[in-house]
């Protein structure tokens, strides 16, 4: 029976604010799952905690639930002790590039094969806005009443230079855009990152979707090559009145799961080593 | 030697070869079937310092690293003049009565009466065969057993293994150890006692391997974590042997990466474990009551080092115990084991991994330094597993609950890949199903009944404590209450006790949490109770004392070092009669 975004619907009604930009990945990750025909009993969706992190109590899968900034650690060991089952990680830009930045960075330069979502919306929304990792420069915010001053990170330079390859931007705008880059990121064997532009409608009145829909274009509607890297980090630093939005760069490289001879057989399935007097001899 | 055993220190700088020579040494001794235990000394430093490696070996069981020293090898003058100064005071450790061994390079130095000095010209003997000054050491230790007159093919033996079987290099080295082994004996003659050999071979094991040795043996798939002493001896072991036990070994970018790895692969089904020491633990804390809340199975190996902070990196202490009971916020079920000795940190790294699966929540398994890095003989291991991981839903269970409200508290696992079971598992309280109910209504009746399901796990794993061990204790009128790895030694004080007729005996805790009640029946009667700990402040007595109401004495040690046989019997004796 062929899967459906049915299948996908989980028994609890998501309640972030209304307009909120998270219920469009809600719509984009059951999509593009369904789509290439995975069945929600292999499907792992890993979060920390934020507004976002909330996602896998929405949807009918396998969901871990988390801590503030760890998702990308548990999401990696999922799929190292069992490459059967896709792996999702989703989180927001606090719990990503604050609490989880080395996770990030390590998870990307050791290229493992799992697809990271980030629910960008510059802000932290769950503990009622304060500045986060990209909120811009003079954002006035509860724990920045003056605005920010710290010059924001940008996570598609820092997933670039950790050796990502492949990362990609997106827009709560433009669901069916980005269930597409999502399907082609689960594809993509390796670490897919992909960071969403996620308007939060309470807490960040500067990063509004009228903000984005101004601003955002399609990568593919330029002659835009993902094989280059150098190209790559351009678009990554473009901000400003346009701004791109999807894959940036994409490359082909081993997996940690290809490299690792312990990890060529599913763990989950290898048999469990039984001791043998020769396993011992070395301590006589 | 009328003691029927023998005390041997290798002295010198890091770098100079101390633990490589002294591992020689204890393995010509473990394939001589005696009974052996060795102790390092050594500092936070890659070359210089003062760093000795200390070998006792006996027929019959060597509890600990002993007291008397009978025979030094000093490689360099300032090791020589330390070891034989009747004031030495290095934690505990004896000054030199025997034979001094030395290179008649070192030149003038302090001599001590009582002391044979056996100069022998090492350098110029090692310089016959390589350039290499390490093999120096080789030509010593060859005299050490010239002088102990045992078998020198056994020695040839151990020194091919060292250096990788019958190559040149080997066979440099074995020609130098005999030239040792001739000159000590025709220039200073044999030892008027010969120690009491046979053809038993023991196994030489340090507590780290140990630890991940038992951990393989039930099933260990995955082991993450980040260097740090001296939590590192089991990850070097398991990292080696990745290959051959299938075990997948990942060095991670932190310690909050490492525990959160190993709970995400338990959570897929295999078995895997995270190790570090208090610094390094401290970063795990967070992620200990997100397996607890989440209810997924985690062992942790903790190596404890002297602390606060960076502490003494190289020495030993017994100071997390409070750290490891109270790490994470919140109440809920955990187990420590402390085991006592090398052979049964491998039965227990087993048992943690069942009892974590079974219980579904963290286990810890406390060792120290001394514990883990230290290496004693051990006779022979079960190999078989015995392994125990509880019940996991299959696909067709009817209205499945992850968190179902059980009798007992364990409610059945199913993982992901299963069909038809998906749930979601949260850090964030739950009810039965795992839905959330701390975010639009909370639900302080789910709350109360999910708090008591978890909780009542530890009633359920409290049915199957087993009894703390005890030594002499049947007749004893003073109790000493030890925890993990000062089991030896206090075993080796409570004896020196006993021949003074002093009828001491030790209460062995190798569980210190949940507190066995059953400690307060053993102390029942007594004349008086003594707590020893490698500690402050007495933390497993704090714990004890807080739960059973059972308290005592306290005799301490916190200097970095582990105690020493005569000196804690010294001090119990005064603590019985204060």
């Amino acid at each position: 029976m062929a899967i459906t975004m049915a299948d996908y619907k989980g028994t609890v009604k998501a309640d972030w604010c209304p307009g909120c930009g998270n219920y469009a990945q809600l719509t984009a990750i059951p999509m593009a799952l369904s789509q290439l025909g995975i069945s929600p009993d292999n499907a792992v969706i890993v979060s920390g905690i934020g507004c976002s992190s909330n996602m896998p109590e929405y949807m009918r899968a396998y969901g871990f639930h988390g801590i503030h900034g760890r998702s990308l650690p548990a999401a990696q060991a999922i799929k190292w002790a069992n490459k059967d089952l896709t792996v999702v990680a989703y989180g927001g830009d606090g719990d990503g590039f604050n609490e989880g930045t080395q996770h990030f960075y390590h998870c990307a330069r050791r290229n493992s094969d799992i697809t990271y979502i980030v629910s960008d919306n510059q802000i932290f929304g769950l503990t009622t806005g304060q500045a986060s990792p990209t909120s811009r420069i003079g954002m006035k915010t509860k724990t920045t009443p003056d605005g920010n001053i710290e010059p924001p990170i940008n996570p598609l330079s820092m997933a670039l230079s950790a050796g990502a390859t492949f990362v990609a931007r997106e827009f709560s705008g433009d669901v069916r855009h980005m269930q597409e880059t999502i399907k082609k990121g689960i594809q993509h064997k390796g670490f897919a990152f992909i960071d969403v532009f996620s308007p939060c409608v309470t807490y960040n009145k500067d990063n509004t979707y009228d903000f984005f829909r101004e601003r955002v274009y399609r990568l593919e509607d330029e002659k835009h090559d993902t094989t280059d890297l150098i190209a790559a980090f351009k678009k990554a630093g473009e901000w400003g009145d346009r701004i791109p939005t999807g894959i940036l760069y994409q490359r082909e490289a081993a997996t940690i799961s290809d490299v690792d001879p312990t990890l060529k057989e599913n763990l989950i399935r290898s048999p469990i080593k039984k001791l043998v007097p020769e396993d011992i001899e070395e301590f006589l | 030697m009328d003691r029927n055993e023998v005390i041997i220190r290798v002295g010198g700088a890091a770098g100079e070869g101390v633990q490589s020579a002294g591992l020689i040494i204890a393995k010509v001794f473990s394939r001589n079937g005696l009974h052996t235990l060795t102790y390092n000394y050594y500092q936070s430093i890659i070359r210089g310092g003062q760093s000795w490696y200390q070998i006792r070996a006996s027929k019959n069981p060597v509890k600990s690293q002993g007291d008397d020293l009978d025979i030094l090898i000093a490689l360099n003058r300032d090791a020589l003049e330390r070891h034989t100064n009747p004031r030495i005071n290095e934690g505990g450790a004896s000054p030199l009565k025997g034979i001094a061994i030395y290179d008649s390079s070192i030149g003038n130095f302090d001599r001590h009466e009582g002391i044979k000095y056996c100069e022998i010209p090492l350098s110029q003997i090692a310089q016959k065969y390589s350039k290499n000054t390490l093999l120096k050491n080789t030509v010593a230790i060859g005299a050490v057993f010239g002088h102990l007159a045992m078998d020198f093919e056994i020695l040839a033996g151990v020194i091919r293994d060292q250096f990788g079987g019958k190559g040149q290099i080997a066979e440099l080295n074995v020609d130098a150890a005999r030239d040792g082994y001739n000159y000590f004996a025709e220039k200073y003659g044999k030892a008027d006692k010969v120690l009491n050999t046979s053809k038993t071979r023991y196994y030489l094991i340090s507590g780290g391997e140990s630890a991940g040795l038992g951990a393989v043996r039930n099933g260990l798939k995955a082991y993450f974590g980040y260097p740090m002493t001296p939590a590192s001896s089991i990850i070097h072991y398991l990292a080696s042997h990745s290959k051959s036990f299938d075990v997948f070994v990942k060095i991670t970018e932190d310690e909050i990466s490492a525990i959160t790895m190993a709970i995400g692969a338990n959570y897929t089904g295999i078995r895997a474990m995270t190790g570090s020491s208090g610094g390094g633990f401290a970063l795990m804390t967070e992620a200990v009551g997100m397996a607890a809340e989440m209810e997924i199975p985690i062992v942790i190996y903790e190596a404890q080092r002297a602390g606060p902070s960076t502490g003494l990196p190289t020495k030993t202490e017994q100071g997390d115990l409070l750290q490891v009971i109270g790490a994470s916020q919140g109440d809920f079920p955990k187990a420590v084991f402390s085991p006592r000795n090398v052979k049964e940190t491998y039965y227990m790294a087993g048992e943690a991994l069942n009892i974590a699966e079974k219980y579904q929540m963290p286990v810890f398994l406390m060792v120290d330094l001394y514990l883990a890095e230290h290496y004693e003989t051990v006779d022979g291991f079960d190999l078989e597993s015995d392994i125990e991981r509880g019940e996991f839903a299959k696909g067709d269970e009817k209205d499945y609950r992850r968190y179902e409200f059980t009798a007992d508290g364990i409610s059945m696992r199913a993982l992901p890949g299963t069909k038809n079971l998906m749930h979601n598992e949260d850090s964030d309280e739950h009810d039965e199903k795992g839905d959330v109910v701390s975010d639009a209504v909370t639900d302080p009746e789910i709350r109360n009944r999910i708090m008591e399901k978890r909780m009542r796990k530890m009633e359920t794993y409290m049915k199957e404590l087993t009894p703390t061990p005890t030594y002499r204790m049947d007749d004893a009128e003073y109790a000493v209450i030890l925890w993990g790895s000062t089991q030896g030694v206090v075993e080796e004080a409570v004896d020196i006790l006993r021949n003074k007729g002093i009828k001491a005996g030790a209460i062995e805790v190798n569980k210190p949490f949940p507190v066995n009640p059953d400690i307060k029946n053993l102390v029942k009667g007594k004349k008086k109770v003594i707590f020893v700990e490698n500690n402050y402040t007495g933390q497993l007595r704090r714990i004890i004392s807080s739960e059973i109401q059972v308290t005592g004495t306290l005799v301490r040690k916190y200097d970095g070092e582990c105690f020493y046989p005569g000196a804690l019997a010294s001090e119990l004796e005064k603590a019985i009669k204060e």
